[in-house]
């Protein structure tokens, strides 16, 4: 296990511009969640630390060796395929120990260290079957289970668990997660979808056309993020975001005016804005009170007229429109006696609220 | 509005489906029954009379059959052309194959000029046969040939033979006339099926540490069996129905000295007559014909069976 460090890396394909100067550690024994919107060079990214694709420029090391000179095989590390890319005239076992055999290692290591990795997965009774009998998740554990027995330094995963339906997907996550704990491995592991980056991850790179936005543990992310995009990224439903004006900058805060007449301190210490700079200000739907109920306290209200309620139970979402503040959403627990069409106050508080500067930057 | 009125509007749009179909399907029955199942039909009725020329005489039953394969004059004949087909498809299969599948592999990985490379291939196998056949007969002329003249030039006066004049080098000749021609075709085929199998496996493999040559081996090989069924089948049927370049470049009697003989020409010998065939025979020429038809549909159908067998789909 080891610890991985990207420095100034970059990656051109021709003239495009795909990995743009990353700087990144990741610990030893670290579950490192990528995420990022459609584009962004995640695959990318963890195909520059495979060596499927070869830098423009910058250092990889691994394990404080450099490698990113070194054929993909040399690195020592794993990858996991959202296609899995099961060898289809393979069994499982010899999926599972390819690496091995490739390496000439001994057939009676070669099938304790498959049937080793197959009990971890409940792969066992599987071992002689083609990938083409087994169910998308069991296709997906022998693609796990292909890169375990190679006992890597480093675990690297592209979307592992896009192709499986949602159930099947939040059991592959916590399973995930105990191998990463049962492993004690450095992993690192792509996604798009923010819930299982909050869930698995030790720590999460935003990333966002080739660049890193904000590195930092789910709940900082969550909780500071350092500007609009993160903000907007991480988080479900998104943060509601309502554009507005710096009216005055005082040692106190941020005076910011809010369409409608809503007004209020914003406290922070580092503005690094001026008096008439048009700001925004960010408050997760969770965040919201709504009829002065809730824990949001109230700082300021809004006041929006319902046009969607989804009732799923357990917590209620209101869409909103208030003025030209349009699709806002609100969060509550519980169901609400709130029907369409009903005018509705949705108060915040400043300590759970977030400011962004013209430049996108929070202000805190 | 009743359940009967969409009960007949569902019937009526069966209907109009399966009309179509028989509508589409005619030109093609109509092409398959003048054209492959009459021919055939007469074929196998002719090979069971006796005939004079364009004259049929009686009915002898198996009588052509027995002759063609047990004759010792005829059996000899037969069997020296059929050895020679056999030679011919296994030399193919090396050369010809062999040759596009490295071909193949190399373009998969997509080298500079790639596209410019798959079409000068190809260009080949676009050219009739028999002008090929002709070109390369005068290629070869040993005399003002150009390959003689290159072989002389670059100081191989010992390697300028009359290659299609010695019962040694006629054979192999027209078989490397025949790769010329025919490559681009299976490297085409081959190089589809490379595609075809998702990049994710030979990444994979790369990860796993295998070499490029074991990839090719053990990855790529096995995925792209379903192309080398089809040409492995397509040189067997092609192998065994050569014609066109043995004829053109040494005429009807494989010469020299038999040594380019075919089944094929061997058919048309007896069919239509020549020197050392004598007059032309229908019948046994017919009963020869369908011999060949039976020989290569089934040794086709079993050799269809068992390479189909290790082929496996892809996901
Ligand atoms: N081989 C290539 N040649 C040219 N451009 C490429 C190549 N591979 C990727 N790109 C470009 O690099 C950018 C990043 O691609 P990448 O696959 O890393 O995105 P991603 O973040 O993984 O997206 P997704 O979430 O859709 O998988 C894209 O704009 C893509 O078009
Ligand atoms: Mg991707």
């Amino acid at each position: 296990m080891a610890k991985v460090e990207l420095r100034g890396v970059n990656k051109q394909f021709g003239s495009v511009h795909v990995i743009k100067d990353i700087n990144l550690t990741v610990e030893d024994h670290e579950f490192v969640v990528f995420v990022g919107p459609s584009g962004c060079g995640k695959s990318t990214l963890l195909r520059l630390i495979a060596g499927l694709e070869e830098i423009t420029s910058g250092e990889i090391d691994i394990d404080g060796a450099r490698v990113d000179h070194l054929a993909p095989a040399r690195r020592g590390v794993a990858m996991v395929f959202q296609s899995y890319a099961l060898y289809p005239h393979f069994t499982v076992a010899q999926n599972m120990g390819y690496a091995l055999r490739v390496a000439k290692e001994d057939k009676a290591v070669i099938d304790r260290k498959v049937r080793e990795a197959a009990e971890i997965l409940q792969l066992t009774e599987y071992l002689d079957r083609k990938p083409k009998a087994l169910s998308g998740g069991q296709r997906q554990r022998v693609a796990i289970g292909r890169a375990i027995v190679r006992d890597p330094k480093v675990f690297l995963f592209d979307e592992p668990l896009s192709n499986l339906d949602a159930k099947l997907r939040v059991q592959m996550r916590i399973e995930l997660t105990r191998l990463h704990r049962e492993l004690n491995a450095t992993m690192i592991y792509v996604t798009h979808d923010q819930v299982e980056a909050m869930t698995m991850a030790d720590k999460i790179v935003v990333l966002r056309d080739g660049r890193v936005e904000q590195i930092g543990a789910p709940l900082d992310l969550y909780n500071t993020p350092d500007n609009r995009f993160v903000a907007g990224f991480i988080g479900s439903p998104a943060m509601n975001f309502f554009a507005g004006r710096a009216e005055s900058v005082s040692d106190a805060g941020v005076e910011v005016a809010l369409e409608g007449g809503t007004r209020f301190t914003f406290p922070c210490e580092t503005p690094g804005v001026k008096a008439g700079d048009v700001v925004e200000f960010g408050v997760r739907p969770e965040h919201f009170s709504i009829g002065g109920n809730g824990d949001g306290g109230s700082d300021g209200a809004l006041k929006g007229e319902v046009y969607a309620v989804e009732r799923l139970g357990g917590e209620t979402y209101l869409y909103l429109n208030s003025g030209s503040y349009r699709d806002i959403v609100a969060h509550m627990s519980g169901d609400a006696p709130i029907s369409i069409g009903d005018s509705v106050e949705i108060g915040f508080s400043l300590a759970r609220s977030h400011l962004f500067g013209p430049d996108g930057q929070s202000i805190r | 509005m009743q359940s009967t009125d969409y009960e007949s509007v569902r019937r009526a749009r069966t209907r109009n489906l399966k009309l179509w179909l028989a509508l589409l399907l005619t030109p093609a029955a109509l092409l398959l029954i003048v054209f492959v199942f009459i021919p055939m039909g007469s074929a196998v009725l002719y090979s069971l009379y006796e005939w004079d020329g364009l004259a049929r005489k009686g009915y002898v039953g198996l009588a052509n059959f027995s002759d063609i394969l047990f004759d010792p004059v005829r059996n000899k004949v037969l069997f020296h052309a059929f050895w020679n087909n056999v030679k011919v498809f296994v030399t193919l299969m090396i050369i010809q194959n062999g040759y596009a599948l490295v071909l193949a592999m190399l373009l998969a990985r997509n080298p500079r000029g790639y596209r410019f490379y798959q079409v000068v291939f190809f260009l080949p196998v676009i050219l009739s046969t028999v002008i090929v056949s002709f070109q390369w007969k005068l290629f070869l002329n040993p005399v003002f040939g150009l390959v003689n003249k290159a072989l002389i030039a670059v100081g191989l006066e010992s390697w300028a033979v009359p290659w299609l004049g010695l019962p040694e080098t006629a054979l192999p000749a027209m078989m490397l006339v025949n790769a010329w021609h025919w490559f681009g075709f299976p490297t085409l085929v081959f190089l589809a099926a490379i595609h075809r199998i998702p990049t994710d496996f030979i990444e994979a493999a790369r990860l796993d540490g295998a070499s490029e040559w074991r990839i090719a081996r053990e990855i790529i090989w096995p995925l792209m069996a379903p192309a080398v069924t089809i040409i492995v089948v397509l040189t067997f049927i092609g192998s065994f129905n050569w014609f066109e370049i043995p004829y053109v470049m040494n005429g009807l009697e494989g010469s020299p000295q038999g040594s380019t003989d075919m089944l094929g020409l061997l058919f048309y010998r007896t069919a239509f007559g020549s020197i050392s065939a004598g007059g032309s025979d229908f019948g046994h020429g017919s009963a020869l014909a369908v011999l060949m038809f039976i020989f290569i549909f089934v040794f086709s159908i079993l050799a269809t069976k068992y390479l189909t067998s290790r082929e496996v789909e892809m996901n």
